[in-house]
């Protein structure tokens, strides 16, 4: 018999370049936030979502250590990892042991120390994304393939690099309203100029800010008395690198994650009013928008609103993004779906309809997708 | 991070050349070579070794450059797009950036990509430059 999912509970801390914090104390920040606005849980399985913290922190086998740190006991006890979409990987994880009924509560925890090196450490780590035989040996980085697929975008849609720099401003304005976001400070339409160039034509502005985070999310068999429903999940994969596909412009597995996921909610994608997606570079948001079927290639930046952050009638990344609210690595696609959770709770307007999640690692190379709906 | 010899060793094939895949059932070729073909799925494919001379499709400069690259920095990037018919990424050596163009020849040389320190391995690995007196077209309609 498969169960029924719910996220019952959530938290996250304000991410930021936590010198202070090692990733135990991030973690039990997370939990203990969790706690004090939801009450206690008891969980019986634990699952770590962190994607570098073997070089960031010395540290293999994380999710026992958290455990011990946390001083819960006789868990099943995992660290789920698939890059930088580690966070959405570990939801899918969480609703498989319980809608299988092998758990009853998964407390879920995503946490990542990015900063604790120099840039060039965190760029060089980052690079390990991708196949390190190919890209990763030759520093070929996942900003100079953002930058790469930014030019062959703006060259076949006609854009120019200030029509494109929109979606940092629109991110760095919805971050001012997120009490967790890493950059809560507007840009104007022109900040780009005083940015220096990472990979032209994309600047620092372009791409998400190095920060440590930790967000955690109870899932469980029982709605108990908030509840929002997971309806639909979906994953798919496609090539490291997005240049040898036949078209570097599209993510594929975007695409069927997406639907996996909306066929399992048995719902079509105009249900969908809030998604939150995985907007690491600039050019990746309007690519993500285009390949989940929100609107035409090539359209996504003339079609967002920059009043209401919306395509069409699908309010997106109402967070700031991962430009703005931050990108922890292995724990962004908690801080996605905490956000989503959070919105479908508390905004009437959402009452009756399905947030989403889309993360992925690299240009789509791996893909997860998340719906969900409140219940209670 | 020091660099592993038995890794080094084993790639050298890869390294050393530009070894790619064509599938004998639908006749595409891609880049890095695989066990079956990522556009129609077939197993019957043959690894084969690429002549390296192509076409610069597309490049960036790159200024974030990764730790150990940094003696490099900036480091140009390029989509190459080999007269076998595949595109792959590739480090592009030899040219002053105004002087790059979409569409320009370039050829394929053994560069060194990084250094382990004093007394570590150094590892070597294809990069591309333009090729001598390339012109903007030269070479269109070659793949
Ligand atoms: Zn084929």
């Amino acid at each position: 018999m498969i169960r029924n999912v719910f996220i019952n509970a959530g938290s996250a801390v304000e991410i930021d370049r936590h010198f202070d914090k090692g990733f135990k104390a991030l973690a039990l920040e997370a939990f203990r936030r969790l706690e004090s606005s939801y009450g206690s849980v008891e969980p019986d399985t634990l699952v770590i979502s962190s994607m570098a913290p073997e070089s960031m922190s010395e540290q293999i086998g994380i999710a026992g250590v958290i455990a011990d740190h946390l001083a819960l006991r006789r868990l099943k006890v995992f660290r789920v990892e698939m890059g930088e979409a580690s966070g959405l990987a570990a939801i899918l994880t969480a609703y498989s042991l319980v809608s299988s009924g092998l758990s009853k509560g998964v407390l879920v925890i995503g946490v990542e120390k990015v900063s604790e090196y120099p840039v060039s450490l965190i760029a060089k780590v980052y690079s390990m994304i991708g196949d390190s035989d190919y890209t990763g040996l030759y520093g070929i980085s996942p900003a100079s393939e953002a930058a790469i697929l930014a030019k062959i975008y703006m060259d076949r849609y006609g854009y120019s690099y200030e029509d494109l720099f929109k979606w940092p401003v629109l991110m760095h304005k919805n971050a001012v309203k997120n009490p967790h976001a890493q950059l809560r400070f507007m840009l104007k339409s022109d900040s780009y100029k005083d940015s220096p160039i990472i990979s032209e034509p994309l600047r620092l502005l372009d791409a998400y800010p190095f920060g440590d985070g930790a967000s955690a999310l109870y899932i469980s068999s029982m709605p108990g008395d908030t509840a929002v429903e997971i309806s639909g999940v979906g994953s798919s994969n496609d090539s490291c690198d997005a240049i040898s596909r036949e078209d570097p412009l599209f993510f594929r597995s975007v695409r069927e994650s997406f639907d996996d996921a909306l066929r399992m909610a048995g719902i079509g994608r105009d249900r969908v009013k809030y998604i939150e997606i995985h907007d690491s570079y600039t050019p990746y948001a309007y690519i993500v928008l285009e390949s989940l079927g929100l609107v035409e290639r090539g359209d996504a930046p003339r079609k967002i609103s920059m009043e209401s952050s919306s395509i069409d009638t699908t309010y997106v990344n109402i967070s700031g993004g991962l430009k703005a609210r931050g990108h922890p690595w292995g724990a962004t696609g908690i801080y996605q779906t905490y956000e989503v959770f959070r919105s479908l709770l508390g905004e009437a307007e959402l009452s009756d309809s399905y947030g989403a999640v889309q993360s992925m690692n690299g240009p789509g190379s791996q893909s997860y997708s998340v719906i969900m709906r409140r219940v209670r | 991070m020091k660099d592993s010899a038995p890794r080094i060793w084993r790639m050298r094939n890869n390294l050393y050349r530009i070894r790619y895949s064509k599938c004998k059932a639908c006749g595409a070729s891609f880049y890095p070579a695989r066990a079956s073909c990522i556009r129609c799925s077939s197993r019957d494919v043959e690894v084969r070794v690429s002549l390296g001379l192509g076409t610069l499709v597309e490049y960036t400069v790159l200024y974030q450059v990764p730790a150990r690259m940094q003696d490099n920095a900036p480091m140009v990037i390029g989509v190459v797009r080999l007269d076998e018919g595949f595109e792959l990424y590739g480090v592009i050596v030899d040219a002053d950036i105004k002087d790059l163009r979409k569409g320009m020849r370039v050829e394929a040389v053994l560069r060194r990509l990084r250094v382990d320190g004093s007394s570590g391995l150094i590892t070597y690995g294809i990069k591309f430059r333009p090729v001598i007196g390339a012109a903007h077209g030269e070479g269109s309609g070659r793949g």
